[in-house]
């Protein structure tokens, strides 16, 4: 009776993968996962996985972050082009605040004033969106320069520095064998599923699948909206402290390139563009693809502009991939 | 508590109270005095052509929409609703015609979204949420697929399973008053029963309740009392065991004529070539169909609601692929896109008007010429023509508008369905293909539009029409095709095209037709 159990299994993850569509994502986190692995010289001395694993996830953390924030928006309908700027502007308030660790309750204010920054932010995102009723690409990308001039008026230039202490402990921590970064990541997760197996979770999926018939149900449309912007603004200043963590030091800038592929990452993952549906799981492993594909590429010793390019051929790929599909069955 | 006695009626506590309710659209008044009460255990229909207000009244009175003026009395309370929210909470539900559900969401999440049952930690209770979902669905038992079930997407269900869910959701929130705005103009007559068993049920249980339907039977069926609404006034109240159907309708329509069956108008055939022959054609939804039509035909498609009868109309305007041949005007066609089919000069004319039929943002004159810019273009944009060739259209269709540059959502259902065929008719098809295009429109614009059909085939045009009204086909086809589960089950003219055929047809009985095969294959 073992091909009928094996049957069964199939059918529970095919039913698993309908009703999350986590499986291409799934299978790409694999297949770039070993592609990258494979890649590595000495991956079977011992410790180079746990290393290998430890400095990618601790370069990531800052914009996985940021995608989960960002599917929340995307799931919930719609978009937020400001999540780098608000890592921006964390990451300079950081670089500026935290320069020693004699003081710990002035470092921890600093931190809560990060964090705090990053709620008003997203609070004023969904503000403009929801009650101006403007697209939420033109709202968040002008509030994204907004929060980019502020980081540029606190530090012209780059400088600052975040005690050793600090940066050691993000950068070489591990507990029971994980990273500190991969168990945040995944302390994240769960408080997500908590609240995804709630009435949030339902709401946010109605709010992004119809909008105008969840409001005629009862859905508090207008609060749901704005609290995924929120959301997103917590989770850029979360990635703004990972960040300055990882690099000690404070950059106008540092932000800037975190915004794309937190879509990206997201759209990979099986968050659809136009809102209620897709998994922050799937967001997730988008996210680590993406990570996977540039550490990839960099072993590879490909120019620069190769870079950008394969990134572009991703995004394109993961947007038009449904549409390609529908057009070849037309073709039939 | 005030209450108050009418012949036949008992005393019952008064639910709902309105008065004088206004509602003003941009420069359309939509509502100028509506007035209704409805009582406790009692079916109030509300009835009124197209535009004249129910819908409105019925968003007003839910919350989805403010009034301008006026006052809405619950339970001899002065209540005001400002969003659906508030009117659930206090009891007030609707279940509206056009659905609001969530596409990607199941049927269970659907039906209990902002109602979930919760466990005491605070968690969707997803066991009791599908058992609770499994016994509101046995109320319809046996008039569904077995496609619907708690945890199918409601993307993929056809429109009356769709509406049966938006029904169960209102009904599982066990409320006080619930409005059925055209809540039976996508379901068949087993779902309807069903319904009306369940409204049956909510009566003795004391509930409110307010139904807005175009069929008249309905209403002569379910309703204790009818409300007549014309223009956005209240202007008739009577009860339903004392007046007759003929009495409503003249209410509603006040002075306009009522279509009946006119023969003489049938054009004679006997002369015309073959516009249209189907053979064996085959795709996921049709089953080896196989017909002809002769030019200036009108026939009529029936059947039980999703029985193929769209994706009929749909392949042979290639917006499907399929296998076998099909012949127009004697010419073999494989029409891969719609753009394919307006180059023979075929048009379609879909029944979902919202999503097929119009740009709901764009003014009505871009709808008019949706379909036919491309003649205007010599090569500047000749807008000065088709403004005046929008305009003959729309007097030509009895279009009440404000002006061709307001948008389309200012006009009401049946004159918005009037901008969606003249779109058509300004291209002046030779075939023409109809989706169902009378679901939910008044009395008035459907004497007008069969007349209008009637003219096109007196003209020459061809056209095949679906319906899912069946005195509809009865009236207005002097040939019918009934569809069931893919497959063209009879084909009924003459003496045969009889309601008892057409309807044993449907339900797939094979002694009553008789099919003449010398006319299918002519």
């Amino acid at each position: 009776m073992p091909e009928k159990k094996n049957k069964n299994i199939f059918n529970r993850l095919r039913a698993f993968n309908k009703k999350h569509a986590i499986g291409v994502p799934f299978i790409l986190l694999v297949v770039s996962t070993v592609l990258f692995f494979s890649l590595q010289t000495n991956v079977f001395e011992s410790g180079t996985i746990g290393r290998l694993t430890n400095s990618n996830f601790r370069t990531w953390l800052p914009v996985l972050l940021l995608t989960m924030g960002q599917a929340l928006v995307l799931i919930g309908g719609g978009l937020d082009l400001s999540n780098g700027s608000i890592v921006s502007v964390g990451n300079v308030i950081l670089a500026l605040h935290v320069t020693s660790t004699d003081e710990p309750w002035h470092n921890l204010a600093i931190v809560a004033l990060v964090i705090g920054f990053g709620l008003a932010a997203g609070f004023l995102n969904g503000i403009l969106t929801v009650y101006l009723g403007l697209q939420p690409v033109i709202v968040t990308f002008a509030t994204s320069y907004i929060y980019a001039g502020l980081a540029l008026l606190l530090l012209p230039s780059p400088g600052g520095a975040i005690p050793r202490e600090y940066t050691n402990y993000y950068r070489n921590t591990h507990y029971l064998g994980i990273p500190i970064s991969l168990i945040i990541l995944i302390v994240f997760l769960l408080i997500w599923e908590f609240f995804r197996l709630r009435k949030y979770g339902c709401f946010l999926y109605a709010v992004g699948g119809n909008p105008k018939a969840a409001y005629t149900t009862g859905v508090p449309v207008t609060w749901m909206k704005i609290s995924t912007y929120i959301l997103s603004g917590f989770l850029a200043s979360l990635g703004a402290i990972s960040y300055s963590l990882l690099t000690g030091s404070g950059f106008s800038g540092s932000g800037a390139d975190m915004m794309l592929p937190s879509i990206t990452g997201a759209i990979i993952g099986g968050v659809s563009f136009s809102g209620g549906s897709g998994s922050l799981l799937g967001a997730i492993f988008g996210g680590i693809v993406l990570g996977n594909i540039r550490r990839i590429i960099s072993i590879a010793k490909v120019d620069s502009w190769a870079v950008t390019l394969i990134n572009a051929l991703v995004i394109l790929f993961a947007l038009a991939a449904p549409g390609f599909i529908n057009l070849l069955r037309r073709k039939k | 508590m005030s209450t108050y006695q009418t012949d036949g009626l008992s005393m019952e506590n008064l639910c709902l109270k309105t008065i004088e309710i206004k509602k003003r659209f941009g420069g359309v008044r939509a509502l100028i005095d509506g007035s209704i009460e409805v009582r406790e255990g009692e079916v109030l229909a509300l009835v009124g052509s197209n535009g004249s207000g129910k819908s409105t009244l019925a968003k007003i009175i839910t919350g989805v929409l403010d009034q301008d003026y006026g006052q809405i009395n619950y339970f001899d309370q002065q209540v005001k609703f400002s969003n659906p929210m508030a009117a659930q909470k206090a009891g007030v539900m609707a279940v509206y015609q056009d659905l609001s559900l969530v596409p990607s969401l199941t049927v269970a999440q659907n039906i209990w979204l902002a109602n979930e049952p919760l466990t005491k930690a605070g968690f969707i209770d997803n066991q009791s949420m599908h058992t609770a979902t499994n016994k509101l669905l046995a109320l319809f038992e046996n008039t569904f697929q077995a496609s619907l079930h708690p945890e199918a997407t409601v993307s993929t269900l056809p429109p009356d399973e769709k509406q049966i869910v938006e029904i169960l959701k209102a009904v599982s929130r066990d409320p006080k008053l619930i409005i059925f705005d055209e809540a039976t103009a996508s379901l068949d007559s087993n779902q309807v029963n069903c319904l009306f068993n369940v409204i049956k049920q909510l009566k003795q249980d004391k509930k409110a309740l307010v139904f807005i339907s175009h069929r008249m039977d309905e209403i002569f069926r379910i309703a204790d009392r009818a409300v007549v609404l014309r223009n956005g006034r209240t202007v008739g109240d009577a009860l339903i065991s004392t007046t007759n159907e003929k009495a409503i309708v003249k209410m509603m329509v006040g002075s306009e004529e009522i279509f009946e069956k006119d023969s003489a108008a049938f054009v004679d055939l006997s002369q015309s070539g073959t516009a249209l022959v189907v053979e064996n054609v085959e795709n996921a939804k049709l089953k080896n169909v196989s017909f002809s039509i002769k030019q200036g035909e009108l026939v009529g498609v029936g059947g039980l609601r999703g029985q193929g009868q769209s994706a009929l109309l749909h392949t042979l305007f290639g917006n499907e692929p399929y296998t076998g041949q099909i012949l127009l005007f004697n010419k073999t066609i494989n029409f891969k896109h719609p753009k394919d089919a307006m180059g023979e000069n075929v048009a379609f004319i879909p029944g979902d008007r919202a999503t097929e039929g119009l740009l709901m943002i764009r003014s009505i004159l871009e709808n008019f010429h949706l379909p036919n810019w491309r003649k205007y273009a010599k090569p500047l944009l000749n807008l000065n023509q088709a403004k005046n060739d929008a305009k003959k259209a729309g007097q030509q269709l009895n279009l009440v508008m404000d002006s061709l540059e307001s948008p389309i959502t200012n006009l009401s259902g049946g004159n918005a369905q009037k901008v969606v065929i003249g779109k058509w008719l300004l291209r002046n098809p030779s075939f023409l293909l109809l989706d169902d295009p009378t679901k939910g429109v008044d009395v008035g614009t459907k004497a007008e539009f069969y007349q209008l059909l009637n003219e096109l085939t007196r003209s020459g045009t061809t056209i095949l029409f679906y319906s899912s009204d069946d005195q509809e086909l009865l009236d207005l086809c002097p040939r019918v095709l009934v569809m069931q589960d893919g497959s063209i089950k009879a084909d009924l003219f003459d003496e045969f095209l009889t309601e008892e055929n057409l309807i044993a047809a449907s339900m797939g009985a094979h002694e009553t037709v008789s099919n003449n095969e010398e006319y299918v294959h002519a």
